[in-house]
This record gives structure tokens, C-alpha cells and sequence, in this order.
């Protein structure tokens, strides 16, 4: 059962019309990366992959996080569809868990797509050459899983819980790790900034950097940084699993 | 308001030994809004139609009986368990929301299958059960279609699929015949009444009160979250029955009507439309008076072009059950 909620998931999130657009944006990427090669002739592979990676891969591996992960329960909450859900005889926290870890997988797929396609953009036909590259890949798998634990986790206590996940993914995560002080830490993209451990790229332009989340000064080290993510990533699912069997899931107009 | 006393009533007319359902001074509160107000009661083996107008509380005790949710005060069980989040007690329940939604790409058979799987079952036994569950409900032609093209009927006849997959011995249905044919509807009741043969306890959930008296006997009444009574249909039909019943004939010589229904010892009372199109009766034990009619049309070669009573139906009941003080 657990294999088919598991499988059964996975082709759920990865049915053309859901991952089309994120392939999309993982070709953006790619194509920014070229252009960016012409736009400053000076500036090296290994920056303009790192600078394309920061502001554009992994930012869309939060927002795919969130829509996934509100995909998990939220909506099936809203589709009214949760109700075939909740009356099969199956635990729920094996619902919630194994429809977590195959978004999670597709998501880190689709930032690992990312990756490769702006160093494609980068570095050419050379693009296996970028050291960044798998350092990335493992960073962004931890991002998927820890952005897709706490999105589920708020998912299942709010209302609306895409806009909070939204605001998050755009709005902390950007203005976090610029802020001076240990308050960065409050953000998932310090920690994978940690562990992806990419060179300080002082680009002259400070709203790139600002994009870029190069701003403030990020002191965590990447071990330090990878148990933190699976300390948060093991405490929201648990949390999650314990809130969606406890609680009461039912479309709210029916509820009234 | 007045209720009228259970007793009055055959309780238990809903099914026959073993209660698999128990409802034991349930209530259930949306913040300040009260859903269920303090029901108790015992459903076991048959068919029993739950019956209530809109907003009556139907819905929410089918949800408090899936286990969907948790009763505010009081106690829910089916086949001895809490039914909440509880896989056990889903292994007994078989679920037919009112809802219209699904997996809308998915078609029929592939939605059911699916939930065939979350219940537990290989890969093979799933597509056995799928396809003899598609069949059982006439659907085995047309389910792979996708859903998003079936028909309102076509939806329904999927939703009590899926309910019967696992072969569950409480089956819930949530106003089950809504957009079926007169057809469909007959194929449906038939079903329903072999799964009750069958010794399945089969709940049915209806505001309609014609279409329950065509499924069964034993009824529970809720009105505005209160059990107001439980016991035989026709019980409550009989003590309706001998209060005055309103009749409606539509006629283009009303005057000939009245004329001729006038004299019957049934007819309490006798009045026009404002329109002047139809003949406005109070009839008492309408049945009998409905027979009468029928000789007097064929005898007197009467023309009647509508005959409708307004009585003859769910608020009736519930204004003969309940008083407003």
C-alpha cells in the first residue's frame, strides 16, 4: 500500500500539464545563462552559473516546493476530493508521508533539470566540468525536502495556506539572508547556500545581489547547515503526520 | 416546538439485529451553529433512509459516522469502534458522498481501481473488483471514459462503485439519486435493496420524501439537527393521513369538477385557484380519496390537465411532526 500511495503520487506530479512550466523555467534558465555570457563578456562560467543558479533555480525550487506541497493535502481540501482520501483504510500519516517524499523526489528532479540546464548555458558543451554542479544537485534535493516539509506542515494548519507558502518562498527567502546578524538562519536559502558552498560573486550590480541572496554575511558551515535541515525537515513532517491524524479535514463550505 | 414522541413510532423498522452503527447523544457544532443537537440512535442491518430537509444535519451525521469528524459531545461507533482516522472501521464502511468531484483525468475505471489500491489490494485484485464493481453498476461499457465527460447519473453510478469495492458491510449514501433518469433510478433502488438483502447495513441519505417511501420503511428523521423521529414510514404516512391533505386539480371546467368531487365524503373542504384554473380541495386518508378520483375521471369523462398535491411531500411531514409554539 505504501508502494502504490508512493507510485501512485509520483505520477501524479509529474503529469505533463504539472511539470511542463518548471521545464520551462529550467530552459529560461539555461537561456539566461547564454545571455548573460554576452552581457558581461568579463565575468567567468563559474559565475555566471552561480549567479543564474541563485536567482533563478533555486527560488523556483521553492516556489515548485510550495505548489507542490499544498498539492498534498490543501488541495484536495479545496477539490473536495480529500473525502476519498480520508475514508479508505489506510493510516494517515502514510497518506500524508509517502505523497510528501514523492513531491519532494519530483521536485529535487526538477531542480537538479535546473541546475544542469544553466550550466548547460554556461559552460557550454563543458557543462560537466562546472564543480558547482553536484554540490548544487545535493543542496537543492535538501531544499526540496526541507521546503516541501515545512510547506506541508503549514499546509495542514492554515486556511489558504499557498499564500503564507508564497510570501515565504519570495518574500523571506529573498530579504533574509541579506539582513546583517544571525536572523538569515530563519531562512532555508542560507542553509542551502551553506551546503552549495558558492563563491562570493560581488557582482557590481547591488540588485542582483540582493536577487541573488549574496547580500548578508553567511557564517553557517555546511555540516552545520545539513543538520539543521534534517532536524527541521524530520520535526515538520512529524508534526504534519501527527496534526493531519489528529484533525479534521473537511471542505470548509461543507463544514458550515 | 413540539416533538412528536418516538413512541409513537415503531423504532427499529430501519433494520434487524446486530447494530452496527450508535449514535449516543452525538452533537456536532460548527462554532456557534449547531449541526447535530444530541442524537441517539442505533442503525443495523437493511435498508434505512435518513430523511431531512436541507441543512437538517444529514450530512453531518454521515461525516461524524465516516470518521470524518469527531462528534463535539456524545459518542459515534460503527461495529464497536470510533470511526475516526480509524483504517479499521473504513475496512466496514463503504463511503457515497454527496460531492460531485473527483480525479477528473482519471476515468472510471481508473478512479475506482485507484481507490481500490489505497484500500490495500494487489494490483490484479484491484482490477477484478474494478471490473466486476463496474458491471454490479451498469457501467462496465462506459467506464474508460474520462470522468470529466460522464454525465451526472454516470458519476453517481462511480461514486457507489468505489463505495462497494471492498465489499464493506455499512454502506453510507449521500442524496444518492440526484441526476438520475427515472430509469437509473429504479436500477439504483434495486441495487440498494440487494445490498440490504444481502445483509448489508445501507444508510441513504434523502430530502425527497417520495423517492424514500419507493426505497424503504425505516426511516430516521432529522430536522434542524434533531432526531425528530425513527421507525416506519408508514406510520408517520398514516398519522398524516388523517389530517386534512391539500389536492390541487387543474381543469379547464373546474366548476364541473368541483360539481362532481363535491359530494365525496373524504373532501373536507372545496375552493378555486385565484386563477380560476384549478380546484383547491382538503381531503382526508387522501389515498382512498385518489382512488375515488380515478373512477369519478373514467365515469363522468372528467378533463383534468394536473393534479398535484402539495401535502405530499417532506415539509408536510415535518409541519405535522413539528409545532411551532
Amino acid at each position: 500500500m505504501e508502494a502504490y500511495i508512493f507510485t501512485s503520487s509520483l505520477k501524479e506530479f509529474t503529469r505533463a500539464k504539472r511539470i511542463l512550466p518548471w521545464l520551462a523555467l529550467c530552459i529560461l534558465a539555461a537561456l539566461l545563462a547564454m545571455v548573460w555570457q554576452r552581457l558581461s563578456p568579463d565575468s567567468t562560467a563559474g559565475e555566471r552559473y552561480a549567479s543564474v543558479s541563485s536567482m533563478i533555480v533555486f527560488r523556483m525550487v521553492a516556489l515548485v516546493s510550495a505548489i507542490f506541497a499544498t498539492a498534498i493535502v490543501s488541495q484536495e481540501v479545496e477539490q473536495k476530493t480529500i473525502v476519498y482520501l480520508l475514508t479508505r483504510p489506510v493510516p494517515r500519516w502514510k497518506l500524508v508521508i509517502f505523497r510528501f517524499l514523492a513531491g519532494a523526489l519530483v521536485v529535487a528532479a526538477i531542480g537538479a533539470v535546473g541546475s544542469i540546464c544553466a550550466s548547460l548555458g554556461a559552460f557550454g558543451g563543458h557543462f560537466l566540468s562546472n564543480d558547482l554542479l553536484l554540490k548544487d544537485i545535493f543542496a537543492m534535493t535538501f531544499g526540496a525536502f526541507a521546503y516541501g516539509a515545512l510547506f506541508l506542515f503549514v499546509s495542514l494548519l492554515f486556511n489558504r495556506a499557498m499564500i503564507i507558502c508564497l510570501i515565504y518562498a519570495f518574500g523571506i527567502e529573498t530579504a533574509l539572508p541579506n539582513l546583517p546578524g544571525d536572523i538569515s538562519r530563519l531562512s532555508i536559502y542560507s542553509y542551502l547556500q551553506a551546503i552549495a558552498e558558492h563563491p562570493s560573486t560581488s557582482s557590481p550590480s547591488q540588485g542582483l545581489n540582493l536577487a541573488a541572496g549574496d547580500l548578508g554575511l553567511n557564517t553557517l558551515t555546511s555540516g552545520a547547515a545539513i543538520i539543521s535541515l534534517i532536524f527541521l525537515i524530520v520535526a515538520c513532517l512529524g508534526l504534519s503526520a501527527y496534526w493531519f491524524t489528529k484533525f479534521e479535514y473537511v471542505p470548509r463550505e461543507d463544514a458550515e | 416546538m413540539r416533538v412528536l414522541p418516538l413512541d409513537r413510532l415503531d423504532p427499529g423498522a430501519g433494520g434487524g439485529g446486530g447494530r452496527l452503527i450508535t449514535l449516543t447523544n452525538a452533537s456536532r457544532w460548527y462554532g456557534q451553529v449547531i449541526g447535530l443537537n444530541d442524537v441517539t440512535c442505533e442503525i443495523g442491518p437493511g435498508l434505512t433512509a435518513l430523511l431531512g430537509q436541507n441543512g437538517a444535519g444529514k450530512s453531518t451525521m454521515l461525516r461524524l459516522i465516516t470518521g470524518q469528524l469527531r462528534p463535539t459531545t456524545g459518542e459515534v461507533r460503527v461495529a464497536g469502534m470510533d470511526p475516526f482516522a480509524n483504517p479499521e472501521a473504513y475496512r466496514r464502511l463503504g463511503y457515497c458522498p454527496e460531492i460531485d468531484n473527483f480525479y477528473e483525468h482519471f476515468t472510471g475505471r481508473e478512479f475506482v481501481r485507484h481507490l481500490a489500491r489505497l484500500a490495500g489490494y494487489s494490483a490484479s485484485e484491484s482490477a477484478e473488483r474494478t471490473q466486476r464493481m463496474m458491471e454490479r453498476v451498469g457501467m462496465a461499457d462506459r467506464c474508460d471514459k474520462r470522468i470529466a465527460g460522464y454525465s451526472k447519473g454516470m458519476r453517481q453510478r462511480i461514486k457507489l462503485a468505489q463505495a462497494m469495492l471492498h465489499d464493506p458491510d455499512i454502506i453510507l449514501l449521500d442524496e444518492p439519486l440526484n441526476g438520475l433518469d427515472p430509469v437509473g433510478r429504479r436500477e439504483y433502488i434495486d441495487l440498494l435493496h440487494e445490498l440490504a438483502d444481502e445483509g448489508k447495513t445501507v444508510l441513504v441519505c434523502s430530502h425527497i420524501l417520495y423517492e424514500v417511501e419507493t426505497m424503504t420503511r425505516g426511516i430516521l428523521l432529522l430536522h434542524r439537527g434533531r432526531l425528530l423521529a425513527s421507525g416506519d414510514l408508514r406510520v408517520i404516512r398514516s398519522l398524516i393521513d388523517t389530517h386534512p391533505h391539500k389536492v390541487r386539480i387543474e381543469s379547464p371546467e373546474p366548476r364541473v369538477v368541483a360539481q362532481a368531487v363535491a359530494g365525496l365524503s373524504n373532501v373536507v373542504s372545496l375552493g378555486f385557484s385565484v386563477r380560476g384554473d384549478a380546484v383547491e380541495l382538503q381531503v382526508h386518508e387522501p389515498d382512498k380519496f385518489y382512488d375515488t378520483m380515478a373512477s369519478l375521471v373514467l365515469d363522468k369523462g372528467l378533463r383534468i390537465t394536473g393534479f398535484s398535491s402539495p401535502d405530499n411531500n417532506l415539509e408536510s411531514v415535518f409541519k405535522y411532526l413539528v409545532i411551532d409554539a
